[in-house]
């Protein structure tokens, strides 16, 4: 009996001895990560999977990455950190909405700021504070058919385009062939010109693809009109839409909703549907995201006929934000979380982040891989020379929000411009305070 | 007396789970909501304070919560309307034989099976006027039309829910007509009555019941629309579609203010309560 209870306690000791043995010293700290799907997701999932094979090992760090719904990433989040949850180590963010998120993030620090673009990383900072790391740069492009456009200048058609121009503007013009210099009256004619509406000839049967949706992010598109003639959200700190210039931007869209430079349909319009009119030959041109230029370059009527200009204007103004990853003030493994995000602040890991599709905010990367991805070289360039940002602090994001609200029914011509502007501006004073 | 005791005790902790259960699931998160719209709770500040009153007072200022309120009765109205004249309609054309009956009884109940949201996404894929489906077919006959035309968007969205829930009407009026005995219609028959007059004064008043009952549930539950029409505009151009639950989610979830979306929450509530016993009265619902 004595002798069966020696053997059972030695054979225990020497299980748990042999399990000491083969475990390891010290198991690897898992980083949860928020993203949104679509290219930027995808691409980080190919900097994940290098980091969790290599530094990641050495770090002894698992980066997990989660992808939540591209639609609603940020509401999903916004539950998550008033709830003070420690989940996720690492939120998606950006320069748009930091100002709302920094009271849930820890500052990052040791950020060189030479390698990323001005604008990016400068949009994340709050109160000086490095709150967020940027991803991507996004800005808007001019659309265009290269194709169509070279069409205008033979006598027939500068002959037609003056006739349509008057019709529809009121406003004889002459073709403008070079995109880069267009001033708006020059992108209505030409969208005119190629709706078949006016030119039954067209080959295409709306001239634009306008993305008017109530929805924050065609705020954003919209505002590059409202830059383009001069105008701003806030002069002197006090609400600035109510003037010649917020009118005549609300105008603009106004006018191709209601003259049908483009589809009826576009009053529901976003992201999706703008590429959608773009590559099926239905439409000419569109002011649109960089992100579009990969899907509109290759796809559909547009693929090897797609330009890209600056939005039109007489100071030609590009919306910049850039998409970021701050790190969660109340998770539990700062330390692993930062160990990645140094590794992701690093050219390499960009570089990888380029290579899968990501559009990092890294000059460097950006002039050394345009064979990637010819929109490379507009980025840098325009996002220097065009680049603009509102930097409304906190409440950026809820301004959005709130002037697509109320913007969107002039955008389409349920309402005129008077009779929005004076609410936007009430709006914006409030969301000042 | 002791029995009466024991009797007590048995049934407090017979019915534990189910009050458990109500506390932690209604109870708890009730009084979270009501105390969430007396503070002052914004994403874009750390700290939570006290309000008092202050975002109910907002609440009951802001045109676009009564906006949104008009919207949704007028829309939850027109659905049960149509969905109900449809359903009945539909019901009364399955309470014949024939052929193909049971495959065509099937496929009108898929709508219903599928999540509202999923449905969303698709209408958004078979409808678009340039890569679409359906308004790809019509073009080759020579019909264009744009369905998200601003002008006509209200419909558009009626008829999207139609689409999918007219199937839910349809199942209950059907299984009511089943109970309806047969000896009634041959009766009619032999005296003489017509199908329409058997309609209007037999299975209508026999149908009474029933079609309350889905009047009831379907006005609460198109109340509640939510995924189908925030998918598809946003709840625009402007707040012209936009439901009471999406001006909630857009004030907690864009504008970060979880104070005044709690607020509008517990408003919305206090303004339904009171209907509540006269619907279950004028619907004749025998709760005991």
């Amino acid at each position: 009996m004595r002798l069966r209870k020696l053997l059972t306690v030695a054979i225990a000791a020497g299980a748990l001895v042999a399990g000491f043995a083969v475990a390891p010293a010290q198991a690897a700290t898992e980083v949860k990560m928020i993203l949104w799907p679509g290219p930027e997701g995808e691409a980080m999932q190919k900097v994940v999977d290098a980091y969790n094979a290599g530094q990641g090992k050495k770090d002894g760090v698992v980066v997990k990455q989660v992808l939540l719904s591209r639609d609603n990433t940020f509401a999903k989040e916004a539950a998550l950190m008033k709830a003070k949850s420690s989940e996720y180590d690492i939120y998606f963010t950006a320069s748009y909405l930091v100002g709302q998120h920094a009271p849930y993030l820890s500052e990052i620090k040791g950020v060189n700021d030479m390698l990323y673009l001005k604008a990016s990383i400068d949009g994340l900072k709050v109160n000086k504070k490095q709150m967020a790391l940027p991803l991507d740069t996004s800005l808007h492009f001019m659309y265009y058919r290269t194709d169509l456009v070279s069409s205008l200048s033979s006598a027939a058609n500068t002959a037609k385009y003056k006739q349509i121009s008057k019709t529809v503007l009121g406003k004889e013009l002459s073709p403008n062939t070079d995109p880069e210099t267009w001033s708006w009256d020059d992108a209505l004619a030409t969208a005119a010109f190629f709706t078949q509406k006016y030119n039954p000839d067209s080959p295409t049967k709306y001239g634009y693809a306008l993305p008017a949706k109530n929805l924050l992010y065609n705020t954003m598109i919209w505002n590059d009109v409202l830059w383009g003639l001069g105008g701003n959200w806030y002069k002197n700190g006090a609400p600035n839409l109510n003037t010649a210039s917020g009118k005549a931007a609300i105008d603009v869209y106004r006018t191709i909703y209601t003259k049908e430079l483009t589809s009826p349909d576009s009053s529901q319009w976003e992201y999706a549907e703008t590429n959608a009119a773009l590559t099926s030959g239905n439409a000419m041109m569109a002011l649109q995201w960089n992100a579009a230029y990969s899907e509109l370059s290759k796809t559909g009527s547009t693929s090897g006929k797609v330009g890209i200009a600056a939005p039109p204007g007489k100071g030609q103004r590009t919306h910049v934000h850039a998409l970021a990853v701050g790190l969660n003030k109340f998770s539990k493994k700062q330390a692993a979380a930062q160990k990645w995000m140094k590794y992701l602040a690093t050219v390499p890991a960009m570089k990888n982040y380029a290579a899968a599709g990501g559009v990092p905010s890294m000059p460097e990367i950006l002039n050394t891989m345009v064979s990637t991805n010819a929109s490379f070289a507009n980025i840098i360039t325009y996002a220097g020379k065009y680049g603009y940002s509102e930097s409304a602090g906190a409440r950026e994001f809820d301004i959005y929000a709130k002037l697509a609200e109320v913007l969107s029914p002039a955008w389409v011509g349920q309402k005129t411009a008077d009779e929005v502007a004076s609410v936007a501006d009430a709006a914006l004073k409030s969301l000042r305070k | 007396m002791i029995r009466q005791r024991k009797d007590r005790v048995s049934a407090f902790v017979l019915a534990a789970p189910l009050l458990l259960f109500l506390s932690v699931l209604v109870v708890w998160p009730i009084y979270l909501g009501i105390k969430t719209a007396l503070s002052r709770d914004l994403l874009s500040e750390f700290e939570i304070t006290p309000a008092g009153l202050d975002n109910f007072r907002t609440v009951i200022a802001a045109p676009d919560f009564w906006s949104a309120l008009r919207f949704t009765i007028i829309f939850a109205v027109v659905v049960t309307i149509v969905e109900g004249l449809l359903g009945f309609g539909l019901a009364l054309i399955f309470d014949r034989k024939f052929p193909g009956k049971r495959t065509l009884f099937s496929m009108v109940l898929i709508p219903i099976m599928i999540a509202p949201s999923l449905m969303a996404v698709m209408y958004r894929l078979i409808l678009n006027e340039n890569i679409g489906v359906i308004p790809g077919v019509l073009q080759k006959f020579g019909w264009e039309f744009s369905i998200f035309d601003q002008r006509y968007v209200f419909f558009t969205l009626v008829t999207l829910d139609a689409i999918q829930y007219t199937s839910f009407a349809f199942l209950l009026v059907y299984a009511a007509l089943q109970n309806i005995p047969q000896e009634i219609y041959e009766s009619a028959a032999i005296d003489g009555a017509r199908y329409r007059q058997v309609i209007w004064r037999i299975t209508l008043p026999i149908l009474k019941p029933a079609l309350a009952i889905i009047a009831m549930l379907r006005l609460i539950d198109s109340f509640r629309t939510f995924d189908t029409i925030y998918i598809l505009t946003g709840g625009g151009p402007g707040i012209s579609t936009q439901t009471i639950g999406i001006y909630i989610y857009k004030t907690a979830f864009i504008t970060g203010d979880f104070g005044l979306a709690s607020a509008a929450s517990v408003t919305l509530v206090l303004l339904l309560a009171p209907l509540m016993p006269k619907i279950i009265k004028q619907f004749r619902l025998d709760i005991k």
